[in-house]
């Protein structure tokens, strides 16, 4: 086991988190706005007015992937400014970068269908749709500490 | 500052004044009318009103301004401030006639413009179901001569033609099918057969699948068909421009349309108070309330209108019905915001705002802490107040972004933050040898992380422990001792206690002494605690109450201060991600040595678009989680919300508003 991990090396298991954060927050964010998106296009065909509320709406569940994007590049940052890296801090990198991977993965989808349930708000009681924008942002919280988590573990590995 | 003290008004006012009164109150602004109980009032009947038929006209008129706003759209800045007129422009009803005649002429038009459209629709579906016949010859009505019949229809694709058409010879020699034209879906076909056949034919062809074509009730070939239609659209066409043109014609009516629906509005809202009148052949009895501070103003009217009237302060048991306006400055006015988002006070407690007010904005800047995004929202929050002169949830919202953008500013200065780290940013690519660590800060939440956390923390202790004290003080003033004593001063009690006895281990050198005197404090406090919980029960209801008191106290604190901890938490995202895009920005520079036009402008682009996205989720986020920690933790520990907002007899309106007295 040690030897096929040996052969495959610290800087690759780095690079592997540094892509989960990236790839994944990132598909999480296509299919919340996705999701909000649909629900969004339903609405504006019936009343063009409310598309700049809509497009609000939509980009909320987008956050997700610029957060797994900040965790990419500063993995990545720290992994191209050395040449190679241990096993074990490549291990630690990888293990760094989950916790935006996963939450900003699955925070995303979730928040998709809150924003999605919100375009309803938008449609049926105009003057509430805030109150819609705030159900979505209770969900967003806990992208931002999956961020935080990510962050802080990742700020505290030295190559 | 407080919660305004209302009076009950009783009032009796002679029947051919009442119009009069009703348009002076409605100027002031200030009597809320409350609905009267007609039962056991046998004299008095309610009063009725038009309030049907007004509302109606106005539903019109707003329709016909967005119907011109349709056809006639105009830009408007949003920056512009609402019309405003004199009262007494409001209350003159003159031109609302003509304002309807104007709403008439649109309607017609916007219905002559729907007919059209329908019509258009309908003529476009001929023009495709004949599309397929189009090489046909023969007439669409024709469906046979004296001998024979013609069947015209559609057999499904997988059917080959002459399959069917040796079929139907074999039912009848004479018979005969003519292919006319395919599509993805069908065949369409023309068949030709004896009548006499006709029975049998039809039997076969079902077989095939074959359904009859939808041409029914058209003269003349299909090409003659699509003509007339073709030329049935332009007409339509030409009518729909028309009548466009007869609405866009009256465009110039807009704002008088737009007035004379706000004039409704202000005739809506006084048939409104009609309707909660009693009224007898020459009086009519209203009851309401009114702010305590009005009454010698109202007097004198009432008086100058010969009313008998009354006005009374409300006993505690009537407090849920009296209606809530809250009186604040310049400075706690912005909070209404927030408590007028979660529930108005109850009448007879006390208003948030001006506890909420240091707190809030201090929170919020703590979160944002930049110096840049708390100058934007300053510019905003000016440019706004200036220019469009907000009133009410406006004007708490300007506010509120003023001083949340001079909290942030101030926040800025002390982590060094101006849109995120940018200064050093730029500083490192001009001068790559220079050793600026960047703006000065007191504590950057990124290397200091652990101190902002339980800073955030310590912060939230004070936050709950000012809730605590107004309750404590709530329940002094209504008498409530025993509970005020056991239940917040015994907190109180053990927070003094986990001090002391928590320097002894924080503090070398404190002798072991004070830390028993501190773990004494803390168990009396504890023991008031437990027996408050209990003292109301008996037996061993004692002792679930005990453990429960436990079991919510300590896990309730605890969630609550761990709750302040999104402070950090906000503090620190905002700041990550803004630093991520600087660093994304200044990387083209980075690598070409320094900045020149492209990778300046590569910059620019990647700051502007990276920071108006962190800017707007940071705004949102902050006011969100702020109002979190105020609506959940801190109103927790006093709040008595449910009060109803106090709604007087005013102008109000969606296009214009009236001058302020």
């Amino acid at each position: 086991m040690e030897n096929i991990l040996m052969t495959i090396g610290g800087k690759a298991i780095a690079m592997m988190g540094a892509a989960l954060a990236g790839a994944l927050a990132c598909v999480g964010s296509a299919k919340g706005t996705g999701i909000t998106g649909e629900a969004g296009a339903g609405l504006v065909s019936e009343d063009p007015s409310k598309s700049g509320k809509v497009m609000i709406l939509q980009v909320i569940p987008g956050t997700q992937g610029l957060y797994g994007f900040v965790i990419f590049f500063l993995a990545f940052l720290k992994i191209s400014a050395v040449d190679t890296i241990s096993l074990m801090q490549g291990g630690q990198i990888f293990f760094a970068c989950l916790p935006i991977a996963l939450g900003g993965w699955l925070s995303a989808v979730a928040q998709g269908k809150v924003a999605a349930a919100s375009i309803n708000i938008l449609a049926k009681k105009p003057d509430d749709w805030s109150k819609g924008m705030i159900m979505c942002i209770v969900v967003e919280f806990y992208a931002i500490l999956c961020l935080l988590a990510s962050f802080l573990m990742l700020n505290a590995i030295t190559l | 500052m407080s919660i305004q003290k209302m009076k009950k008004l009783r009032l009796v006012a002679i029947r051919s004044k009442k119009e009069e009164l009703l348009r002076e109150l409605i100027r002031l602004g200030c009597v809320e009318f409350s609905e009267q109980d007609t039962a056991g009032n046998e004299q008095a009947v309610r009063e009725s009103s038009q309030l049907m038929s007004l509302k109606s006209q106005r539903t019109a008129l707003v329709g016909a301004v967005n119907t011109l706003g349709k056809y006639a759209p105009v830009k408007s800045s949003l920056l512009a401030p609402t019309p405003e007129f004199d009262g007494e422009v409001l209350l003159d009803d003159s031109d609302i006639e003509a304002a309807m005649q104007v709403t008439a002429t649109i309607e017609g038009s916007e219905d002559r413009i729907r007919r059209a459209n329908a019509e258009d629709s309908r003529q476009r579906g001929i023009i495709e179901s004949l599309a397929p016949w189009m090489k046909l010859d023969l007439p669409l009505e024709q469906d046979g001569t004296e001998r024979t019949i013609i069947l015209k229809g559609t057999f499904p694709v997988r059917q080959s033609l002459d399959a069917v058409a040796n079929a139907l010879r074999q039912v009848s020699e004479e018979a005969e099918l003519f292919p006319v034209s395919d599509d993805k879906t069908a065949h369409y076909a023309l068949i030709v057969c004896m009548k006499e056949d006709a029975a049998a034919m039809q039997e076969t062809l079902r077989t095939f699948g074959f359904a009859a074509a939808a041409v029914t009730g058209m003269i003349g070939t299909a090409k003659e068909c699509t003509a007339a239609a073709e030329a049935a659209i332009k007409a339509l066409a030409a009518e729909k421009e028309e009548a466009t043109k007869a609405i866009v014609a009256q465009a110039g009516q807009r704002d008088a349309l737009k007035l004379a629906a706000d004039k409704l509005q202000a005739k809506i809202a006084m048939a409104e108070a009609e309707e909660t009148m009693l009224g007898t052949e020459k009086t009519v009895v209203m009851e309401g309330w009114m702010p305590a501070d009005k009454e010698e103003e109202l007097g004198k009217l009432f008086d100058a209108y010969d009313c008998a009237w009354e006005a009374e302060e409300p006993a505690e048991e009537e407090y849920p019905n009296v209606p809530v306006k809250l009186v604040n400055n310049k400075f706690t006015n912005a909070l209404n915001m927030v408590t007028n988002m979660y529930s108005l006070p109850a009448y007879g407690t006390v208003d948030p705002n001006p506890l909420m007010a240091p707190f809030f904005i201090l929170f919020f800047g703590l979160m944002m802490a930049d110096i840049g995004y708390g100058i934007i929202m300053i510019i905003a929050a000016v440019v706004a107040l200036k220019k469009m002169k907000p009133r009410e949830g406006n004007l708490a919202f300007a506010q509120l972004l003023l001083y949340g953008g001079i909290s942030t500013t101030l926040c800025g200065v002390l982590t060094g933050g101006l849109f995120s780290d940018i200064p050093k940013q730029v500083y490192d690519i001009v001068n790559p040898n220079g050793n600026w660590q960047g703006l000065w800060n007191l504590f950057s939440p990124e290397t200091d992380s652990t101190l902002v956390l339980y800073g955030s923390m310590v912060l939230g202790v004070l936050h709950l422990n000012t809730g605590l004290a107004v309750n404590f003080s709530q329940k002094l003033k209504r008498g409530e001792v025993a509970s005020a004593v056991f239940e917040e001063l015994s907190l109180w009690i053990m927070l003094v206690g986990g001090l002391v006895w928590g320097s002894t281990m924080l503090f070398s050198g404190v002798s072991p002494v004070v830390g028993k005197v501190g773990l004494g404090i803390l168990a009396v406090g504890t023991a008031m605690l437990l027996f408050g919980s209990g003292r109301e029960e008996k037996g061993f209801g004692k002792i679930t109450a005990a453990f429960g008191c436990i079991y919510n106290t300590a896990t309730g604190w605890f969630g609550d201060i761990l709750s302040y901890s999104r402070i950090m938490a906000l503090m620190l995202a905002g700041g990550v991600v803004g630093k991520v895009f600087n660093t994304v920005a200044v990387m083209p520079a980075k690598n070409a040595g320094g900045f020149n036009v492209v990778t300046f402008i590569v910059f620019v682009l990647i700051f502007t678009i990276g920071h108006v996205l962190n800017f707007a989720l940071n705004l949102l986020g902050c006011y969100v989680h702020d109002l979190r920690l105020q609506c959940l933790e801190f109103f927790g520990k006093f709040y008595q919300d449910g009060g109803k907002a106090f709604k007087p007899l005013k102008f109000e309106g969606d296009y214009v508003r009236a001058k302020e007295n």
